[in-house]
């Protein structure tokens, strides 16, 4: 069994449950055992316009674990990479390291779509997901600025690991729109329209779901849904999964282990679906 | 603070290649907010290039701005215009210059300074006692979020807040 140091970010506890649930479970089933950083604290997000205290508060968790460290969160695993780089300045290093309980000696940082596209490679999954047209989202700091996961232009890593799990990736335009997550509660208008438009741009493409990888973007595409139904006056209800609980499902993990029921447009019809074309065959 | 020293502090705080921008307009035409901004983010490196610190802290811009980093992914000359923002955001705040945005990272950094981890709850909380307005979209969201079972009151303590304390100290006056 290999080990993996987890990063769940602050979102994990409250907002992104099922993307914490379903990401245990997961990495449970692909033999990886996850071994949360013991005294983790909050990467600062995109809130600390100060750069060298954001790189200071994003370091500190870098120096928990020799492992490397895995996070879900795009912000999260952005902040943790900036880092990194940043670090590199020796006169910013020793500054840091003066302050730090540990000292920081490098580290290495993956994104749970790192470590699914390596861990089902050559893997047999028991459920099919045959004809399921899944739209994969982006958002903007999985890849961005240059996080070395994918080209932060044209990134092709999810549509891969769609096309692993059987499904059929959809092309959305707006793939890589942000999805206004940061200013939802300073700017509610212009992120609910950023989300109205992400989330058209997916029914168009003819997606029966939009695959998220970051717990704020899942917020605002998901739980955000019926407040965009309401204020523009459309019928979307296209559901919005983790990326995990997507590659759960492939995995024939069951829907409590997978948190499915808290979803806020519930994807249980559409699994209901893949079990039935399966039967079905 | 003078017009020539606000265009060095931005340009000490956000990098060098500032002085080189060409004015192209590659920033503002990827941004996902421009249409909703009172100047563009090209515009805005002008206001801080040639010194006009008041319109530049005064714009709206800087608070739109949603950290997506397309703009800095594709600036031909390296140039990071949303550490522009940051330094715009971290100058409005050394200035005392209020507004709702700045009281939202100003509750977020001081959670993140007193517990080491964000509360949504109390980060929403505090956030709409001080922006009354704010309060009905938030409950809209509490309801949504608390029939789903994901809100929580408790992110987790931390038990290294010294070492939290030793960052800020070290790197808040920057």
């Amino acid at each position: 069994m290999s080990e993996i140091a987890y990063y769940p970010g602050c979102v994990s506890k409250a907002t992104g449950r099922e993307y914490d649930i379903s990401t245990r479970s997961v990495a449970r089933a692909l033999g990886i055992e996850l071994i949360e950083l013991e005294d983790w604290s909050c990467c600062g997000a995109t809130h600390v316009p100060n750069e060298m205290l954001s790189v200071g508060l994003a370091a500190r968790n870098l120096t928990q674990s020799s492992l490397p460290i895995m996070t879900t969160c795009s912000i999260c695993y952005s902040n943790l990479r900036s880092a990194i780089r940043r670090l590199e300045d020796n006169g910013l290093r020793a500054r840091l390291n003066s302050v730090l309980e540990r000292k920081y000696k490098g580290a290495r940082v993956m994104h749970v779509v790192e470590m699914l596209s390596e861990s089902l490679k050559n893997r047999e999954l028991p459920i099919k997901l045959s004809g399921l047209r899944v739209s994969p989202y982006y958002g903007c700091l999985l890849t961005r600025p240059g996080n070395g996961i994918d080209s932060p232009e044209h990134p092709k890593v999810l549509e891969d690991l769609v096309r692993t799990l059987g499904a059929e990736p959809v092309e959305s335009p707006l793939k890589m729109l942000c999805c206004g997550g940061p200013v939802f509660m300073s700017r509610e208008d212009a992120a609910l329209e950023s989300a109205y438009h992400i989330l058209m741009s997916a029914k168009r493409a003819g997606a029966d779901m939009i695959m998220a990888v970051c717990p704020l973007c899942h917020l605002m595409l998901d739980a955000k849904q019926g407040t965009i139904e309401r204020r523009y006056g459309v019928d979307l209800r296209i559901p919005v999964l983790y990326i995990t609980q997507l590659a759960g499902i492939a995995l024939g993990l069951g829907p409590d282990d997978l948190a499915l029921g808290m979803n806020s447009i519930s994807p249980l019809p559409l699994v209901e679906r893949v079990y039935q074309s399966m039967t079905a065959d | 603070m003078s017009g020539a020293k606000f265009t060095e502090e931005v340009i000490r705080l956000a990098g060098e290649e500032i002085r080189t921008c060409i004015q192209c307009g590659t920033c503002s035409s990827s941004c996902s907010t421009a249409h909703l901004m009172d100047n563009s983010i090209r515009k805005l490196i002008r206001l801080v290039l040639d010194g006009r610190k008041i319109e530049a802290l005064a714009s709206d811009s800087i608070w739109l701005c949603t950290s997506c980093l397309l703009c800095t992914v594709r600036c031909p000359r390296g140039i990071r215009p949303k550490a522009v923002v940051s330094a715009l955001r971290q100058i409005c705040e050394r200035e005392g210059i209020r507004s709702r945005d700045a009281s939202f990272e100003r509750i977020f950094m001081d959670q993140i300074r007193s517990m080491g981890r964000i509360s949504e709850v109390l980060l929403s909380a505090a956030y709409a006692l001080r922006n009354p307005d704010a309060a009905v979209p938030i409950m809209e969201m509490g309801i949504e979020l608390l029939s789903r079972g994901k809100v929580s009151l408790d992110p987790g303590s931390v038990k290294g807040m010294d070492e939290i304390e030793r960052i800020f100290r070290e790197f808040e006056n920057e």
